[in-house]
C-alpha cells in the first residue's frame, strides 16, 4: 500500500512510535502526575511528581521518618481535582491515622477509608480491590513482607484503576526485586532522614536531598 | 344491549367528553342540569382567599373511575394495620389502591374494567371479596375520589360514570358525609345548609371566605374540576425463594453455582417492583444440624444482580460448611424504593473503573467484616485522644457530603501528628536521658492542653514536638502533675 513519505517529526508524533528516551514525557499527558511538594524530589521523578496508575514502594527503616509527609501534598491535590476519583484508602496503617492532623493538612476526611484486614493476604486482596475499583485516587498499604507475584498483581490493579498505589515495607526488603515502577528507601541518618531512589523507571536512581519538613 | 355494544358506546361517549370536557365546565353554570351549580362563578382577583377558578385550567382531567369502599364496623384501634391488610385483598382488582383514614379504601378501577369484562362483573367480584372476609361495606363508584367516598359514606350504592352527572348525584347528600371538621359543619348548619346541593348553590368566593379555601377545593375535587393525586398503597413485600437439592452439596463452589438462579429470580423480583434491598439472608439447611444463616449487608440499596451475586459469593467463599447442604432459601430484607441515581447506566464508565464507592465498600466488608472498613472524623474537643472517632456509617454518595464537622479545625499553627498512639507511652529511662542530653531535641512547644476535668478524664499536659537524633519526629508531653514524660504520637 503506497504511503506518503512523512518527515521524522511526523513519525515521532505518531502515537504508535515508542520513544526510548524521554518515555516518561510522552506518557505525561495521558497519566497525570501529582507533585510531591518538594522540588528536589519532583525534579528527580519522571514527569515531575508521583506517577498515577502505578505502584510506588517505600522501604522504611522505622515509622515516623516523614513517609506520610512525602505523599500528603499529592493526596490533597488528588482529592481537590474536580472529576477525579476522590477516595483515599489506607490499608493496615501501623497506628490510627489521626483525623485532626489529616484535616489540618487539607485531607477531606469524608473521602478517606481505613481498612484493617486480619491478615497480610487479605490486606493484599483489599488493596487489589481498591486499586482496580476506579473510585480511589490513592491506596496506601502497609505490609511486613510479601512475594513478587502479589506485587505484580497490585501493579496491574493500579494500572487498571488509574490509582496511585503506595506500598510501605520494612527496609530489609530492599535487595529483593520488585515490580514497582518507583522504589524509595527512607533511612535514619546521623542528623536527619535520608531518602534514596533505588529504582525509577525513566529516571536516575540515587540519593535525594530530603530537607526536614 | 350486549356488553360488547355497551362498551363501544361507552368508548364513543368518552372520546366526545374528552374533547368537550374543557369547554363543559363553564357551560355547566347555565346548563339546566338537575341542580344548577353557580359555585363556579369567577373569583374576583382581589379576593382575600384566592382560589384559582377552574376556568383557568384548560387541560382535561385524567379519566378515572374510583370505587370507594367504606368499612363502617372498623374500630379505631389498629385501623391502619387492618386497612393495609384489606388493601392487599383490593390489589387483585387494581394496582392503584389508596387508604383513606379512618375506615375507607379507594380503588381506581377504570383500567381494570376491560380485564374483568364489564363494570358489573368487577363490582360483583369486589362484593364477593368483602363478603368472604365477612366485612360489612358501603360501596360507591364515581369518576372522582371524593364523590365516590361521600356517596359511599352516605350509604348510597350508586355507580356514576359520567362526570357531568356528579353534581346532581351529590346534591342530595347530607353535608356530614364530607367528614369535614365539626366546626365547619356547625357553621354550615347555622347557615341553614344541610345538603351538599344547597352548598353548591352558594357563590364560590363566599364559601371560600366563610368556610375555608380547603372546602372549595374539596368541592372542586369531588366535581372533577381539580385533580387530586392519591398516594398509592405499596405492599410490604420480601423476596423469599427455596430450592431443594436432589443430592446433598458438600462444596461451596457448587453452592455458588446453585445460588445463581435464585439471585437471578431475586433481581427480577426487585426489578419488577422498581425496588432494591440492602440486606440478604441465605439459609442453608442440613440433615441433622440446624440451619446455617449467611447474612450480607449492602452499602447501598440495589437491585443489581451482579452486585448481589458478588457479595454473596464473597461471603460464601469464606464459609466453612459444617455439614452437607440439602437445600437453601434466599430471603431479602425489606424492599426499598430505588433512588434515581442508582439507575445511572453510565455510572460504571466513569473514571475508567468498574465500581462505585458503595460497591467497593460492600465488597471489602463482605470479606473482611463490617468493622474492618471505616472512616474517621474530627470531634471538636481539646483532648487529643478524644478529638477523633471512627465512622462506620459511611456517607458514600457525593450529595451527602457535609462540611460541618470537617470545618472544625485546630489553629493551624498547632502541630498534630499523623499517627496517634492508642495509649500514651511512658518514655523509657534511656529516652529521658536523650532528652536531657539534647539527643531528643525539643523543637516546638509547649502547647498546654488542660481539659476534661468535668468528666473525670481530665488532662493537664504540655505537648512538645521532639526530634530524635536519627530523624524521626515525635509528639511527646509532660504530665503537669506527675512531671512524667509520655510519647503520644509520631509525625510520619
Amino acid at each position: 500500500m503506497p504511503r506518503e513519505t512523512s518527515s521524522l517529526a511526523d513519525i515521532l508524533a505518531d502515537e504508535r512510535v515508542w520513544k526510548l528516551k524521554d518515555a516518561s514525557a510522552s506518557l505525561g499527558p495521558s497519566r497525570p502526575v501529582w507533585s510531591t511538594g518538594r522540588s528536589a524530589l519532583d525534579a528527580r521523578l519522571p514527569g515531575g511528581g508521583w506517577p498515577t496508575a502505578s505502584l510506588v514502594e517505600v522501604l522504611l527503616e522505622t515509622h515516623g521518618l516523614g513517609e506520610i509527609q512525602l505523599f500528603l501534598p499529592a493526596l490533597v491535590e488528588s482529592q481537590n481535582r474536580a472529576g477525579e476519583a476522590p477516595w483515599l484508602v489506607w490499608i493496615s496503617p501501623p497506628h490510627e491515622p489521626y483525623a485532626p492532623a489529616l484535616a489540618q493538612q487539607g485531607i477531606e476526611l469524608g473521602r478517606l477509608l481505613v481498612v484493617r484486614p486480619a491478615s497480610a493476604t487479605e490486606a493484599l486482596w483489599a488493596a487489589e480491590q481498591a486499586l482496580s475499583s476506579g473510585v480511589c485516587a490513592a491506596v496506601l498499604l502497609w505490609l511486613q513482607g510479601t512475594d513478587d507475584r502479589w506485587l505484580r498483581r497490585l501493579k496491574l490493579a493500579a494500572e487498571a484503576g488509574g490509582a496511585l498505589g503506595v506500598l510501605f515495607r520494612p527496609d530489609r526488603h530492599r535487595f529483593e526485586s520488585s515490580p514497582a515502577s518507583l522504589r524509595l528507601l527512607l533511612t535514619q541518618g546521623e542528623r536527619e532522614t535520608h531518602l534514596d531512589i533505588i529504582k525509577v523507571q525513566g529516571g536516575r536512581p540515587g540519593p535525594v536531598e530530603f530537607p526536614a519538613s | 344491549m350486549s356488553a360488547q355494544k355497551r362498551r363501544m358506546g361507552g368508548v364513543a361517549a368518552r372520546s366526545v367528553t374528552a374533547d368537550l370536557f374543557a369547554e363543559m365546565l363553564p357551560a355547566m353554570a347555565s346548563q339546566p342540569v338537575p341542580v344548577p351549580v353557580p359555585v363556579s362563578a369567577p373569583v374576583p382577583a382581589a379576593a382575600p382567599h384566592a382560589v384559582p377558578s377552574p376556568r383557568e385550567r384548560t387541560r382535561p382531567l385524567p379519566k378515572q373511575l374510583w370505587c370507594a369502599v367504606v368499612f363502617p364496623d372498623l374500630g379505631d384501634s389498629e385501623a391502619a394495620v387492618t386497612l393495609q391488610r384489606l388493601s392487599l385483598h383490593a390489589l387483585q382488582f387494581t394496582s392503584l389502591v389508596s387508604i383513606e383514614m379512618p375506615n375507607s379504601l379507594l380503588l381506581e378501577i377504570k383500567g381494570s374494567v376491560k380485564l374483568f369484562g364489564s363494570l358489573e362483573l368487577l363490582h360483583a367480584g369486589l362484593a364477593a371479596v368483602w363478603e368472604r372476609l365477612a366485612w360489612r361495606v358501603q360501596r360507591a363508584t364515581a369518576p372522582t375520589t371524593l364523590a365516590a367516598l361521600w356517596l359511599a359514606r352516605a350509604g348510597i350504592p350508586s355507580c356514576i360514570e359520567d362526570p357531568r352527572s356528579l353534581a346532581g348525584a351529590l346534591a342530595e347528600l347530607p353535608i356530614a358525609c364530607t367528614a369535614w371538621e365539626p366546626e365547619r359543619l356547625q357553621t354550615l348548619r347555622s347557615m341553614g345548609i344541610t345538603r351538599l346541593g344547597e352548598l353548591l348553590r352558594l357563590p364560590r368566593a363566599g364559601v371560600a371566605r366563610r368556610l375555608s379555601p380547603a372546602a372549595v377545593l374539596d368541592l372542586d375535587i369531588a366535581l372533577a374540576r381539580q385533580t387530586a393525586p392519591r398516594r398509592a398503597f405499596v405492599p410490604r413485600e420480601r423476596f423469599r425463594r427455596r430450592c431443594d437439592f436432589e443430592t446433598e452439596i458438600e462444596t461451596v463452589a457448587y453452592l455458588q453455582k446453585a445460588l445463581e438462579p435464585l439471585i437471578e429470580h431475586c433481581a427480577q423480583f426487585l426489578r419488577e417492583r422498581q425496588a432494591g434491598v440492602q440486606a440478604l439472608e441465605l439459609k442453608l439447611r442440613h440433615r441433622v444440624l440446624s440451619v446455617t444463616r449467611v447474612r450480607v449487608g449492602l452499602a447501598s440499596i440495589t437491585s443489581d444482580r451482579r452486585r448481589l451475586a458478588d457479595v454473596l459469593d464473597e461471603k460464601l467463599g469464606r464459609l466453612e460448611l459444617p455439614a452437607p447442604v440439602r437445600g437453601m432459601e434466599l430471603l431479602s430484607g425489606s424492599l426499598q424504593p430505588l433512588s434515581g441515581s442508582s439507575l445511572d447506566a453510565f455510572a460504571g464508565l466513569r473514571g475508567g473503573g468498574r465500581d462505585t464507592a458503595p460497591e467497593l465498600v460492600e465488597r471489602l466488608r463482605a470479606r473482611l467484616g463490617e468493622s474492618a472498613v471505616y472512616g474517621i472524623e474530627c470531634i471538636p474537643e481539646h483532648r487529643p485522644e478524644a478529638a477523633w472517632q471512627r465512622v462506620h456509617e459511611l456517607q458514600l454518595t457525593p450529595a451527602a457530603r457535609t462540611g460541618s464537622v470537617r470545618d472544625w479545625r485546630l489553629q493551624d499553627d498547632m502541630p498534630r501528628p499523623v499517627w496517634l498512639l492508642a495509649e500514651p507511652l511512658l518514655l523509657s529511662a534511656a529516652q529521658l536521658g536523650q532528652l536531657a542530653q539534647g539527643a531528643l531535641a525539643l523543637e516546638g512547644g509547649p502547647e498546654r492542653i488542660e481539659s476534661g476535668w468535668w468528666d473525670g478524664k481530665g488532662v493537664a499536659r504540655d505537648y512538645y514536638v521532639a526530634r530524635q537524633m536519627h530523624g524521626a519526629r515525635w509528639w511527646i508531653f509532660q504530665e503537669r502533675q506527675t512531671k512524667r514524660w509520655y510519647l503520644h504520637g509520631v509525625f510520619a
